[in-house]
């Protein structure tokens, strides 16, 4: 098949998630099919600035064609349209205005699609919250299948994406937690679908303490692995953390292992590592007693995968239905509501060693049943068979 | 996607065990510090917290009929977002809201983003408030219907 994959960001540089899972298949896809990568030249998801040469390339197997941004986004508009919409009643026209501000903003992608679309069997849209799919999938519509990557978070509740999401030719979804806010958003069930998740590799052999060692850091740890953002829920567990602490919790320490975007409290018992490479980010995930995902939205965590893919138990924010549908069916860790929860719930994972341990091999157990390449791969490939036998 | 063998350490059982147990002592803690008697009934805390769990979930404005009886949105509704009005003519309003956004906006960032985000959390509770009204008066239509049905029998 000749298949396009739209997305806002591409490039091996790139650490966002929606854009990774749309390179790593895009690749896997150029095994058995033709296909272009339609993106941008931007490589800053805050202002989407070109940086990138425009026109045509070649990676990895796979055609790219990049479009020029026209406009950089307009940081306070933008955050004063997003008050506006997401706290009021507002119209369909100031709701479509919210995804022109998001940007990025690529008329001639646009162009592209309307002149070309037909040339693709299949068209596959990244991420619906952007300017590249809120647009022009309607342009392909009877072609399109669409990776919503979807969070419960306010951008869902736009009335306009009722019948946006009720457009595409096929639906990829990374947990059914996904796929049934997204239906539910369309206000039926959506078909036809699958839940695909993303493919990992497995882990590579345990590595020895010496790494961890080398840093200082004392056992037990609580591992966190990520951007440490206020988006990320990174906030609320620095405050129950200490929380544990100060109340006379388990001692324990907490290592953040990425870069910071917010400050991170001065305490004996936080560690930010700041960017770790891969070998140390391997070592930490092998000797963690647990990895915490802190997150409010998700539509799938690639660290709690990767946390699962090394053996290690996840303690999640249950607040977030994909982190707690995840938990739940590996049985690959804890989840919590509230600081007394997180305190409850950590305490059980330092207290109960063996037990800990055996979720943390429930949960890399549901990553070999579920989420090795080979089975990511073939869900989509029958996917995208099926919707161009119903296209035909 | 199907479990393929029963877990050896179930996450459920886990996790109510763990939850048993804040509820008790968030209960004790509430007690003690002079909340309602009938909390001293384990269900009855249960219920309570089932109820404003699910209002507290529920708060996107477009799910919440409150607002629509509150009137003017203008006269209740908190507005985070900076705003330069001018009541002047084209040319003049022009240069103050200039002179506002460039010079006076970046000297005063501190103090629009401590208020923004004060606003926003304000926001925030007044919505779980308005939704815990709505969750509360919807049970209050449902007994009283349930009331009338049996007062029919």
């Amino acid at each position: 098949m000749k298949l396009a994959c739209v997305i806002h960001r591409y490039g091996p540089d790139i650490a966002g998630g929606s854009e990774a899972h749309c390179r790593q298949l895009a690749e896997r896809l150029a095994a058995r099919h033709d296909v272009t990568v339609l993106t941008t030249r931007a490589r800053d998801y805050v202002t989407w600035a070109n940086a990138y040469p425009e026109g045509r390339s070649r990676v990895n197997g796979v055609d790219i064609i990049r479009f020029p941004v026209r406009r950089q986004r307009r940081l306070k508009a933008f955050a004063d349209l997003s008050d506006e919409v997401f706290e009021t009643r507002s119209s369909p026209e100031r709701q479509e205005a919210w995804f022109r501000e998001n940007g990025p903003d690529v008329p001639l992608l646009l162009e592209h699609l309307r002149a070309h679309g037909d040339d693709y069997d299949l068209v596959l849209f990244w991420s619906y919250r952007y300017y590249t799919s809120y647009f022009g999938l309607p342009l392909v519509a009877d072609r399109a299948v669409l990776l919503p990557t979807a969070e419960e978070d306010p951008a869902i509740g736009l009335d306009v994406l009722e019948p946006y999401f009720g457009k595409p030719a096929g639906y990829l979804f990374l947990t059914p937690e996904e796929g049934e806010l997204v239906s539910r958003r369309a206000g039926r069930r959506l078909e036809p679908a699958a839940v695909i998740g993303a493919g990992l590799d497995p882990a590579p052999p345990r590595p020895d303490r010496s790494a961890v060692d080398a840093l200082g850091i004392a056992q037990p740890f609580l591992l966190y692995v990520g951007r440490i953002d206020r988006n990320k829920g990174c906030h609320t567990l620095f405050e129950y953390f200490l929380e544990h602490l100060d109340e006379g919790g388990i001692d324990t320490t907490l290592v953040l292992a990425g870069p910071a975007k917010i400050p991170v409290p001065a305490h004996p018992r936080i560690r930010a590592l700041g960017f770790v490479d891969d070998a140390v980010r391997d070592a930490l995930l092998a000797h963690a007693r647990a990895l915490v995902v802190p997150s409010p939205y998700e539509s799938l965590s690639i660290a709690l995968l990767e946390g699962w893919n090394h053996a290690v138990p996840a303690l999640v924010n249950g607040d977030c239905r994909v982190l707690e549908g995840q938990v739940q069916r590996a049985n690959g860790g804890l989840y919590y509501r509230s600081a007394k929860e997180f305190s409850e719930a950590l305490t059980w994972l330092l207290s109960h060693e063996p037990q800990a341990r055996t979720l943390g091999l429930q949960g890399l157990a549901y990553v070999e049943r579920e989420y090795r390449w080979e089975v990511v791969m073939d869900r989509v490939e029958r996917l995208l068979a099926e919707v161009r036998t119903r296209r035909s | 996607m199907p479990q393929s063998q029963p877990p050896v350490v179930p996450v459920d059982t886990v996790m109510a065990e763990l939850q048993d147990r804040v509820r008790n002592r968030l209960r004790a803690e509430l007690l003690q510090h002079g909340a309602s008697r009938a909390l001293e009934d384990p269900e009855v805390f249960a219920e309570v917290e089932r109820v404003l769990r699910e209002a507290a979930s529920r708060t996107s404005v477009r799910a919440l009929l409150l607002p629509e009886f509150l009137g003017d949105p203008a006269g209740w509704r908190l507005e985070p977002a900076l705003t330069y009005p001018s009541h002047r003519g084209a040319m003049a309003a022009t240069m103050i809201r200039g002179v506002k956004q460039r010079l006076l906006m970046p000297a005063l960032r501190w103090l629009f983003e401590y208020s923004h985000d004060n606003f926003v959390r304000q926001q925030r509770v007044n919505h779980a408030l308005f939704a815990c009204v709505q969750e509360l008066a919807i049970q209050n239509a449902e007994l009283r219907r349930e009331l009338g049905r049996r007062a029919d029998r």
